[in-house]
């Protein structure tokens, strides 16, 4: 259902969000395709990623007399927003999308430093005045992007034949983005919009075959024909495609037709001198239109004039060349019918007879261009133009008009809510996030109303809204997401918060894109999200296995709540099995533990724990004297640290017999021997008590330690002596 | 635009996808619990990883727990009992879900249970058949086994209500999606159930100092009070200075403007401000998208439902999806 893609998606999310559409608009009903046998039972939703909506539709369950086999339930996935319009290609939309963040960006950092310098100082900044020029240089960035260079090629050999030149291939989003620019942001072409918008025409004519075909369609239909015509004045297509290309301004094909006339031909020239001269006459006098323009592109025909009375001037002479022409004498002498006629039809268009460019033109935008060119050349300001486009469309109403004529309505009509509207609607959440960007580059008012807070939803600017929107569907794809947050922190409260929940959902477990959601905590300051990404990770592998990768997480995470209750569950374990094998699990995992996170009192007691162990190792290897002083001292230590839990001191007594009676000379004095002697009474007490945790150390433990200690105690009385 | 990511094995009852998306839980009519599992996070296509039966009956609801606690679920079954399995690789052994605790309840049902993350502690609230509503703390978040009872609350706006046993046939609870460390935490709950007095969906706010539940609001209008309440939902709030709370009855879906500032009463204002309809039988889920500004609702019809507003704050249908084979 690649339509709902495109319809549905402004119907869904952001298109509707305006207040001009009809509230007794119903609700578009979609098909969900999803191939079971009926009846379906249940239907239970989900948000994923983004704008996708996963829906489980499960059958009835099983019946005895139900054994075909049949599957329980499908999940589909269903896209409701397409980031643009016309971009059909996922690739091509996710060049689009990837390409425009860094001139968005840029602009939005002009912008505060802009406010920042604004706000500095009092009288208006030379800055403002030049804002609209930062924003051409964005719209351009933006519109090299738009184009679709693959079918951009330049033939070696011209055909004299091809009246239509191919070039880039258009598309409505570029046509859209155009005439936001020329209308919004670009202040050198204000003077000169109505030719402006010829060239528009010129360059879009194309997207608008629907119903009706175009002037440029009937031109491509046309040259299908052009090689098979042998007398080509002879047909009546001949001067109807010419009248048109005339009536909408394509000069250049016009007298390009005109030249393929055939009185140019060698052989006739001599006799159909009149009517070739009729031809010439008018093909020349359509290249030396006068155009109020700065300039024309290479190739393009007509004389520019920048300053308007020098413009009317040289009109004026232009119109009495045409009326002379058109009451010339020469016309008795032109024999041929079809050609003195169709002369002197674009004659009359030239003379901007209304009757004549109606039947020449299609569409209402085509009847609108040959008034600027040929009756209304001054046409300026908003309103003329307006009422000048109302006109137009009553002589040339449209059922279903094409979206970027409801685009250039909006325009002209100065409603501003209208034209957001046509372009979310139209073009995408995409086109209406950046285009808002020329919309208010020179306008005040329309500044105004994209930032006014709407108190019914929450606060929110339409601008904001517009961009929480995109940055919404850019979410909804894996390859997207993470250009969200550039368009999220372009809205301070609400862009924020949402970037917190779209970090907040992406899957911690995958080592790479949780680097990647850190990363982009790290550039915007999140630091209570990335904790938290990093306790839900840390949780995730302590969990599944992978102990050390938990911990470090945590770690990472500051979470001393986490780590203390892992320390404690450690030194549970650590406890249970003291002298077991299971210790050089934990071992790592206690290291680990200790390299950085402020340890708890059981945390620190593993530590020395650790120490003690492998210096007692040490000891039962080398039978170093040293080392065993060491030994001995460090369990002393140990023993009379407060933080050593009692049920850790008869597995260190008993891990330390050979220190206890060690070869040679005790390692322990009176005092510290009593020390111990007195631990193991309150340990023999204690053990009377219900509730100790029993010790996976032999029977005879305790009185192999008191012995030992014992012996200890009268080796060191007699040594002390 | 709708593609197939998973297909369920026959007697599938309910589904549950997890906090990313990446994980589906199942449960089936005889007792089942499937996990699926994509193999890599770019991926939509889901297939069964694990698959254990939990129970003898059939199991009716499967919720997620916060991924802060790790990878658990928690399953309600056609008999009422609730159980917590996790997802767990202990020592030495390797990964498989385990069962970690049954809330065992005489005599009544579990109809809904959710769970809240609030600050360090993760907390739950139980809905039973008999109108009773449980909350419940977690205290270490490596042991999924130790529950504490926290408080028992009745779904009742005054605490002088007094009413016979009721006898309540759904539930349903909503948390409040904030993780805002300053607010109290808060959910809502509302029931469909024979005791007028329970039905309606009230706003339940933990009040630190006195460490008790608190009713703070009524969401519903007073010749409304005693519908039955299908489904609740509390939207993510992205800097609205009012939360949003959908509320579903037999006359339609209610959209509520809650402000969190208690007046002096302690009671919070609200206001009703739509009412949807267009649902012939139950509303059975409503669901806010990420932003809050979008609520999708699944009814026992089997549509599928977009709701909006408009910058004048009127509430529409968007869209709807009819499920066609």
């Amino acid at each position: 259902m690649p339509d709902v893609a495109a319809d549905s998606a402004a119907s869904a999310s952001a298109g509707e969000l305006v207040p001009f559409v009809p509230d007794t608009e119903i609700a578009v009903v979609y098909p969900l395709h999803h191939g079971l046998k009926p009846p379906i039972s249940r239907v239970s939703i989900s948000w994923a990623r983004g704008n996708n909506l996963r829906v489980s539709l499960l059958r009835n369950p099983p019946s005895n007399s139900d054994s075909d086999g049949e599957i329980g339930g499908k999940v589909v996935e269903v896209n409701l927003d397409s980031g643009a319009a016309d971009v059909r290609e996922p690739a091509q939309w996710r060049r689009i999308a990837y390409g425009s963040v860094t001139p968005f960006a840029l602009l939005q950092s002009r912008k505060n430093s802009a406010s920042i310098l604004s706000k500095l100082q009092s009288s208006p900044s030379p800055f403002h005045l030049d804002w609209w020029e930062y924003v051409m240089e964005y719209s351009k960035d933006i519109k090299e992007l738009l184009g679709n260079p693959k079918s951009n090629y330049n033939p070696l050999i011209e055909d004299p034949k091809e009246v239509l030149k191919k070039g880039e291939e258009p598309t409505s989003l570029k046509a859209a983005w155009e005439l936001m620019e020329m209308f919004y942001a670009d202040k050198l072409c204000q003077s000169w919009l109505p030719e402006r918008l010829v060239d528009w025409l010129a360059d879009y004519d194309c997207l608008l075959s629907g119903d009706q075909p175009a002037v440029h369609s009937k031109l491509v239909e046309f040259q299908g024909t052009l090689v098979t015509l042998q007398v080509i004045e002879d047909d009546p297509k001949y001067w109807e495609v010419i009248s048109s290309a005339l009536a909408v301004g394509w000069l250049e094909i016009v007298v390009k037709l005109l030249r393929l006339h055939g009185s140019y031909q060698l052989d006739q020239i001599s006799r159909r001198e009149t009517e070739n001269g009729l031809v010439e006459t008018v093909a020349v006098l359509i290249s030396m239109m006068p155009r109020m323009r700065p300039e024309l592109k290479n190739g393009k025909l007509g004389e520019c004039f920048k300053a308007k009375p020098d413009f009317m001037k040289a009109w004026e002479k232009w119109r009495e060349q045409i009326t002379k022409l058109d009451s010339s004498a020469f016309w008795v002498l032109c024999d041929h019918r079809q050609t003195r006629e169709g002369l002197k039809n674009l004659i009359q268009i030239m003379l901007g007879n209304t009757e004549i460019l109606c039947t020449a033109t299609s569409h209402w935008i085509e009847l609108y261009i040959s008034h600027f060119l040929f009756i209304r050349p001054f046409t300026v300001g908003f309103e003329s133009m307006y009422n000048l486009a109302q006109k137009c469309v009553k002589m040339k109403p449209m059922s279903s008009p094409h979206k970027l004529l409801r685009l250039i309505i909006g325009i002209i009509g100065e409603n501003t809510e209208v034209v957001l509207a046509e372009c979310s609607r139209g073009f995408g959440p995409w086109m209406v996030t950046h285009a808002i960007e020329l919309l208010t580059a020179r306008s005040d008012q329309a500044d105004f109303l994209l930032h006014k807070e709407h108190d019914d939803i929450g606060g929110i600017s339409m601008e904001e809204l517009h961009r929480l929107v995109y940055a919404q569907v850019l979410t909804s794809h894996f390859l997207t997401w993470q250009i969200a947050p550039v368009y999220l922190t372009s809205c301070m409260r609400q862009g924020m918060s949402l970037l917190e929940v779209l970090l907040y959902r992406q899957p911690a477990q995958h080592n790479q894109l949780l680097l990647k959601n850190l990363e982009i905590c790290r550039l915007y300051e999140l630091d209570h999200v990335s904790s938290n990404i990093m306790k839900i990770a840390g949780v995730y592998h302590w969990k599944h296995g992978r102990k050390g990768l938990g911990v470090f997480w945590l770690q990472q995470a500051r979470d001393e709540f986490l780590l203390n209750k892992i320390a404690q569950r450690l030194f549970d374990s650590v406890g249970k099995s003291i002298s077991g094998e299971s210790f050089k699990q934990w071992e790592g995992l206690i290291e680990l533990l200790g390299s950085k996170s402020k340890p708890a009192g059981s945390l620190e007691f593993l530590h020395k724990y650790r120490d003690f162990k492998k210096l007692l190792q040490q000891v039962c290897d080398r039978k170093t004297p040293d080392a065993a002083r060491h030994a001995a001292d460090l369990l002393m230590l140990l023993m009379k640290n407060p933080s050593t839990p009692q049920r850790f001191w008869l597995p260190l007594l008993y891990d330390s017999l050979t220190l206890l009676s060690w070869q040679g000379r005790p390692l322990l004095n009176v005092s510290q021997t009593n020390l111990l002697l007195n631990k193991l009474q309150e340990l023999s007490m204690a053990s009377l008590r219900p509730g100790i945790v029993a010790t996976d150390l032999p029977a005879e433990a305790l009185d192999s330690v008191r012995l030992a200690l014992a012996t200890n105690l009268g080796r060191a009385i007699l040594e002390e002596q | 635009m709708e593609k197939s990511v998973a297909t369920l094995d026959k007697g599938t009852t309910c589904t549950s996808w997890n906090y990313c998306g990446q994980r589906l839980a199942t449960g089936s009519f005889n007792g089942f619990l499937s996990i699926f599992d994509s193999p890599d996070p770019a991926s939509s296509s889901f297939t069964a990883t694990s698959n254990i039966r939990i129970h003898e009956g059939g199991i009716v609801k499967i919720v997620w727990i916060p991924p802060e606690y790790g990878d658990a679920v928690a399953c309600i079954c056609g008999d009422g009992s609730l159980s917590l399995w996790e997802e767990i690789a202990e020592d030495g052994l390797p990964l498989q879900w385990k069962l970690c605790k049954i809330f065992h309840c005489k005599g009544s049902k579990v109809l809904d249970a959710q769970f809240g993350v609030i600050r360090t502690s993760l907390k739950m609230v139980v809905a039973y058949s008999d109108g009773h509503v449980k909350v419940y703390e977690l205290l270490n978040p490596f042991e999924l086994k130790n529950w504490q009872l926290q408080a028992e609350i009745q779904n009742v706006i005054d605490s002088v209500s007094t009413f016979g046993k009721a006898s309540c046939f759904s539930a349903s609870i909503s948390w409040n999606p904030q993780r805002n460390e300053s607010q109290e935490p808060s959910f809502v709950l509302g029931f469909n159930s024979d005791t007028p007095q329970l039905n309606s969906s009230k706003v339940w706010v933990f009040d630190q100092a006195h460490h008790r539940w608190l009713p703070v609001a009524e969401l519903a209008l007073s010749l409304d009070k005693s519908d039955q309440v299908f489904a609740v939902a509390w939207a993510p709030n992205v800097g609205r200075a009012y939360e949003l709370i959908a509320v579903a009855t037999r006359k339609g879906i209610t959209i509520w403007h809650v402000r969190l500032n208690p007046g002096l009463d302690g009671r919070l204002s609200v206001e009703k401000v739509a009412l949807l309809s267009g649902y012939e039988g139950e509303v059975w889920q409503m669901e806010w998208d990420m932003s809050g500004m979008t609520l999708a609702t699944s009814g026992t019809d089997g549509m599928v439902r977009l709701w909006q507003s408009n910058f004048n704050g009127v509430w529409l249908e968007q869209a709807a999806f009819e499920p066609a084979s």
